[in-house]
């Protein structure tokens, strides 16, 4: 069954047809407003990442980083400025464009992992194929099986998200963010609820995923995770104040 | 041992939080997770201090079993002279309401009231000043915080970094010798998180003990001693 | 902002603030409450106003305990009557069936009725409503629901027509009220008084048939009242040479001065009553759902709360007084609401029954009942979610909400975990349907009882057409019409044969006799009818035996009405029989189903030429177009007024005749009359299901909100997310039915039992209604969608940020 998908039909390249970045934010700013006056969030950022990248952002709680990588996800929208992700201008679409959109080239990993519950392993890897309607119905589950398999997790596809550690957990939401095969993965603190063990293979995960061709964005406020990724973009008070690439991928 | 026992230089008579000998673990799927391992602690009256930690080191668990809000699995712990690992939930309640005030990171403010009657609560639910004083006190409070204008406001008309001035003022409202602050400027820009900082060292200043749990470098350098816990472990501690 | 003075507590502040601020649930638990607590109002309040005001004016114009109805007699005999020692009152009257020219030249039964002084009313005194209660000669007096019918004014001139066939021109002197007679909207016939000089104008001799009693003790005692009437009988009417035809207590089967209606009226208040229960049983559980919405909803205050230092008790206290806050307002809607609908109920037994709603009293005993009922239930139905609420730790409470430890596995997860071919949006609604265990089976309870009621109604209804279909097998004729006394059966059918379109015609005879016991006492008067043994105007449904042969001679057959009062009569006794002076005794050979028209005793009319002397002669003919159906209104009014016309022209009739479309018409209407008010009270009880539905669809959204923002994130539209709800709402909906239609087999026949038993006091046949079960299945289904429509296009809105932000 597993023979079905090698891992290059499983995870794709994304397709680079144009000279342009993967991702492009132009003059971005996000101001939060409330009787009490204006907040921003963020104030004008320019950033261009492309196919393939793996890029970290770090800053401090309030600096803008998840406000930020919100922007790029469509889970918020800016109030001023152009987001292009492969070529899609974000900032114009409606909500529901935006879930469809996401669904298919974006997947989102979350902090607290965030499967549900009253589904299977299987059955949560499923689910946004059934939502994006990309893969023939008969081949989800196969899929579905090979993902698991790929994070190391096929034997428990028939369980519930409860029974399983907080580190397999995650894996499974790694895995079910490849459900549609999107070339974007982006996640805001995807480590912070693991032991330090669990975090490093997770860690690791991204780092296979990225030398298979996906762009993964991670939000994180652990230096030493940061500096795994091959460019670290440092935020503060809204603005993007440094960019390094760590010496080890140079 | 090898637990360093933080501040175990104070005796513990004097001491206004006497912890000693706390465990605490934790169910999870994948068995059991010791968050807080033999730890012990003294801090005295007057004190402003700090603990810092990484995720997942416990702090969050230290600040639930030390304001009764969690109960430890064992040890003794010993608050402005109440034994409160002996008390029962209601027990608890009525013991931190006019004991120890609490600042959460997320404000936790009642969305129904506004600032004065989120003030006026704390006092209602304690019964420690009567009924026709409570107003005026909410006041002053929020003056003492400098929000007083916005008294009248629902919480969710103001920013996060009124909000958490305001639950502030709410933790100091039952006039509590000692407040407990978990994360209370982790919402907040560099800028609000200073006038936060500075109320909790006039506050300290005046004599109340002021017990804040951060990983933000800077706040710990504010205190007059920082804790540093791994693992459920304190590691190293500054005695003042 | 100064609405609150300062001596008002913090925590009642918050109360306050918490019911204005969440409006829309706020709203649903006063509904849930009000909608209970005002239909135990209106049953309640409709219970008193009918006794007051129709027991009341029935009871005010002396009843009589016993009608005697006997041969001619003179106002003396009533008189002689009147002195014994066991009566109280007794009135001589004289009644005369004639017809009455409607509008539209229609004739109508009237009966006429005679009294002997207008002056002094003493038995069953009717009111006067307009003009004057005392008729001159060529007057009369119209009873007011005749007048209304017709719209027939004081002053007016109405025709009579006498049973000789002369018409008669009367003017209308006064309209009056009586509550003693069944009105002519219900029963079609009219009600008229006249003297008796008019009657004797109308060429009838002046006489009185009927005495009216009222008896001097226990008036409410059957048994004792029919003992005076024999004794009555016996030692006056008999020793003054009068005859006694007949007995009879006035009512349906009502006991001695009681209403006419009495045991149909108690009847249905009691069902009444039991679906006012009902309601209140729903409010209760749809109180239960709601309250823990806004306890679940608060976890986290109460969390905070305690983290401040209040306590437990502190903590109930508010959400107590926070429900007993909604209670008082539910109580504001549902006091006025309850009042407005036992009016409404009033207003409608009134016109029905033809009695007038006095004064508009308020009564006090039902409103405390209401009071405490609407105070106590929602404390008693609150305890249990706000004792729940309130126990969680602190640390649960701010921390862990939304990670809810899931409930233990029950054999139905299993079932929903086996299930691997149906793909994920929708095992995720059928799984959702089942996390929360003891919510569903509120729910459940709630949907499966208005479904239950809903097709209990059906099934009602489907089981009095039956029962009435059953009846129309006896009067299986297009047109039936009453002769003259000694038409010859071969002239009536050769005549009616004569009428175009008429295919079938079949002679009648019919007479009043009665049985002979073994121990030589009589029974009451029964019908006995005569007609040839393969008559097709009678289908009749035999329980036992058979029915009459050609050849059979000495034979019956017997209506199961019969056994009523005649216990122990079976197939093949032999049965002695009494008309006129003649008795014989003849052998029953077959039992038929009930007529609920009384009994009767069926025989051929050679036996019944032979046992009466009237060889040959028939009382009506009866007339079919169509041999093998029966025809339509129209064809059958036809058909009649061609009958009419044409034996009055033989010379053989000037009676009016009937079709078997004005039979039922009559007959059905006060079964629609409690179906709707029955179909009320079911759509009452899916509103209330509907609601209920509502506000748990709400509740699960609230708890759920999380995973609906990580729906959205993972690529789910708008349409998917209300999806994943709406189907959630149909899933509950589909099982409620399931279990609404089991249930409803035993509701079904508890309720037709109880509709037929009060309105035919007859056993039921009953009916399951299919059309009901499919109805109500549309309905649920609207009911599924609709009321998980709203909370799933809330819950469409949520933005995955503000999802996120719960973190």
């Amino acid at each position: 069954m597993l023979a079905k998908f090698n891992t290059g039909e499983l995870i794709t390249t994304a397709s680079t047809n144009s000279s342009r970045p993967l991702i492009e934010f132009v003059d971005v700013a996000k101001i939060f407003k409330s009787e009490a006056g204006v907040f921003p969030a963020l104030r004008g950022v320019n950033l261009t990442i492309q196919a393939g990248e793996f890029v970290s952002v770090v800053g401090k709680s309030g600096s803008g980083k998840s406000t930020l990588i919100n922007m790029l996800t469509g889970i918020d929208r800016p109030s001023r400025g152009e987001i292009y992700v492969a070529g899609t201008p974000v900032h114009t679409l409606n909500e529901s464009q935006i879930a469809r959109w996401r669904g298919e080239k974006l997947g989102v990993v979350f902090q607290f992992f965030q499967l549900l519950p009253t589904l299977t392993l299987l059955e949560n890897i499923r689910l946004p194929m059934d939502f994006c309607d990309i893969f023939p119905r008969p081949e989800r589950n196969d899929r579905a099986m090979a993902l698991l398999d790929l994070v190391d997790l096929s034997g428990e596809a028939g369980k519930t998200p409860a029974r399983l550690s907080g580190g397999q957990q995650q894996r499974a939401a790694i895995a079910r963010s490849l459900a549609n095969d999107p070339p974007i993965i982006a996640t805001d603190e995807p480590t912070g609820n693991l032991d330090s063990a669990t975090a490093n293979q997770v860690i690791e995960l991204f780092e296979r995923l990225v030398g298979q061709g996906k762009t993964i964005i991670m939000v994180t406020h652990d230096p030493d995770l940061a500096l795994r990724a091959a460019r670290v973009i440092s935020i503060a008070d809204g603005q993007i104040i440094s960019e390094t690439r760590p010496e080890k991928h140079l | 041992m090898e637990a360093t026992e933080a501040g175990q230089a104070k005796s513990r008579e004097e001491a206004i939080i006497a912890l000693r000998e706390v465990y605490k673990s934790y169910h999870t799927p994948a068995g059991p997770f010791l968050a807080l391992r033999n730890i012990h602690l003294s801090i005295l009256p007057g004190e402003f201090v700090a603990i810092m930690g990484k995720s997942g080191a416990g702090k969050s668990t230290l600040v639930n079993v030390l304001t009764g809000i969690d109960q430890a699995d064992s040890g003794e712990l010993i608050i402005n002279g109440s034994p409160i690992h002996t008390f029962n939930e209601d027990q608890r309640s009525r013991w931190r309401g006019r004991n120890l005030g609490v600042v959460f990171q997320f404000f936790q403010l009642l969305p129904s009231l506004n600032l004065i009657e989120n003030i006026t609560m704390a006092m209602d639910l304690t019964n420690t000043f009567p009924a026709h004083e409570q107003k005026q006190r909410a006041l002053q409070l929020l003056e003492q915080v400098g929000i007083v204008e916005h008294a009248l406001k629902p919480p969710s008309k103001i920013s996060g970094g009124q909000q958490q001035r305001v639950a502030i003022a709410r933790a100091l409202a039952a006039d509590p010798p000692i407040l407990v602050a978990d994360e209370p400027t982790g919402n907040l820009d560099t800028k609000t998180r200073d006038g936060i900082l500075d109320i909790f060292s006039r506050l300290a200043e005046s004599g109340k003990t002021i017990l804040v749990v951060t990983h933000d470098k800077e706040i710990a350098a504010r205190a007059g001693r920082t804790l540093y816990l791994k693992d459920g472990k304190f590691i190293g501690g500054t005695a003042t | 902002m100064k609405l609150f003075p300062i001596v008002l507590k913090t925590r009642w502040i918050k109360v306050l603030k918490d019911i204005g601020g969440n409006k829309k649930r706020s709203m649903l638990v006063i509904l849930s409450i009000a909608v209970g607590v005002a239909a135990v109002g209106m049953i309640n309040t409709a219970k008193q106003i009918i006794q007051r005001d129709l027991y009341g004016s029935f009871l005010s114009g002396n009843p009589a305990s016993l009608y005697v109805y006997t041969s001619p007699f003179q106002k003396d005999l009533s008189e002689a009557v009147q002195n014994m020692r066991e009566v109280e009152t007794a009135e001589a009257r004289r009644t005369v069936a004639a017809e009455i020219l409607a509008p539209k030249d229609q004739w109508e039964d009237i009966q006429l009725t005679v009294l002997p002084n207008y002056n002094n009313l003493k038995i069953d005194r009717f009111t006067l409503e307009k003009g004057s209660a005392i008729p001159g000669g060529r007057e009369i007096l119209l009873e007011r629901d005749t007048a209304n019918a017709m719209g027939i004014n004081v002053g007016d001139e109405i025709s009579i027509k006498m049973p000789d066939g002369r018409t008669y021109s009367l003017k209308v002197a006064g309209i009056v009220h009586d509550v003693y007679v069944l009105p002519f909207s219900l029963l079609g016939e009219a009600t008229g008084f006249v003297r008796m000089e008019t009657l004797q104008w109308m060429g009838e001799q002046p006489y009185y048939n009927q005495i009216s009693l009222v008896v001097a003790e226990n008036k409410n005692d059957r048994d004792h009242v029919l003992k005076v009437g024999e004794t009555v009988r016996d030692r006056v009417i008999k020793s003054a040479g009068y005859q006694t035809y007949r007995l009879q207590i006035p009512g349906i089967s009502s006991d001695p001065g009681e209403h006419w209606a009495h045991n149909q009226i108690n009847g249905f208040l009691l069902i009444l009553q039991i679906m006012g229960g009902m309601a209140i049983i729903l409010s209760g559980g749809l109180i239960i759902n709601t309250v823990s919405a806004i306890v679940t909803q608060q976890i986290r205050q109460i969390g905070v709360l305690r983290a401040m230092g209040g306590v437990r008790s502190q903590l109930v206290g508010m959400y107590f007084v926070n429900v007993l806050l909604l209670s008082i307002l539910a109580l504001l809607i549902a006091l006025p609401l309850g009042q407005l609908g036992a009016y409404g109920i009033g207003r409608l037994a009134a016109d029905f029954l033809n009695f007038d709603l006095v004064l508009f009293i308020i009564p006090l005993n039902v409103l405390l009942l209401q009071a405490g009922l609407g105070l106590f239930m929602p404390l008693l139905a609150a305890l249990y979610p706000i004792l729940e609420g309130t126990r969680m730790s602190v640390y649960e409470a701010v921390y862990q909400q939304g990670i809810q430890a899931e409930e233990k596995e029950k054999p139905i997860d299993r079932l929903l975990y086996n299930l691997r071919h149906i793909s994920p949006p929708v095992l995720l609604s059928l799984r959702n349907t089942f996390r929360k265990k003891a919510r569903l089976i509120f729910t459940l309870v709630t949907l499966t009882l208005a479904g239950a009621m809903f097709i209990s109604v059906f099934s009602t209804r489907t089981s009095l057409t039956e029962q009435i279909n059953q009846i129309s097998r006896y009067v299986a004729f297009d047109a039936s019409l009453g002769l003259n006394g000694g038409v010859q059966r071969p002239t009536a059918i050769r005549e009616a044969m004569r009428i175009p379109g008429v295919s079938v015609a079949e002679g009648w005879a019919s007479g009043s006799g009665v049985i002979i016991h073994y121990d030589g006492s009589e029974s009451k008067a029964l019908e006995l009818v005569g007609l040839p043994y393969n008559a097709q105007t009678i289908d009749p449904l035999l329980l036992k035996g058979r029915w009459l042969r050609s050849g059979d001679s000495q034979t019956v057959v017997i209506n199961e009405d019969l056994l009523e009062t005649e216990k122990g009569l079976s197939i093949g006794d032999p049965i002695e029989l009494k008309t006129g002076e003649t008795r014989r005794t003849f052998t029953i050979v077959g039992i038929t189903s009930k007529h609920l028209s009384g009994p009767r005793i069926y025989m051929t009319l050679e036996d019944f030429g032979r046992f009466t002397g009237r060889q040959s002669q028939v009382d009506s003919i009866r007339v079919r177009i169509s041999p093998e159906t029966v025809a339509s209104a129209e064809a059958q009014s036809q058909v009649s007024l061609q009958l009419e016309k044409h034996f009055d022209n033989a010379g053989l009739s000037k009676q009016k005749a009937t079709t078997q479309h004005v039979i039922f018409a009559n007959f059905s209407q006060p079964f629609n009359i409690i179906l709707i008010v029955l179909v009320i009270m079911a759509s009452i009880l899916s509103v209330v299901g509907g609601l209920g539905l509502t506000g748990v669809m709400g509740l699960n959204i609230l708890e759920r909100t999380r995973e609906i923002g990580v729906l959205r994130a993972i690529g789910a539209t708008n349409t998917s997310v209300v999806k994943v709800v709406v189907v959630e709402g149909i899933v509950v909906g589909l099982i409620s039915w399931v279990l609404g239609a089991i249930v409803s087999v035993p509701s079904g026949w508890v309720l037709a039992w109880a509709v037929v038993e009060t309105v035919l006091q007859a056993q039921v046949n009953y009916r399951y209604s299919g059309w009901g079960l499919l109805i109500w299945l549309v309905l649920i289904l609207l009911i599924g969608i609709f009321s998980s429509l709203a909370p799933a296009r809330d819950a469409a809105r949520l933005t995955v940020r503000e999802v996120l932000e719960y973190e």
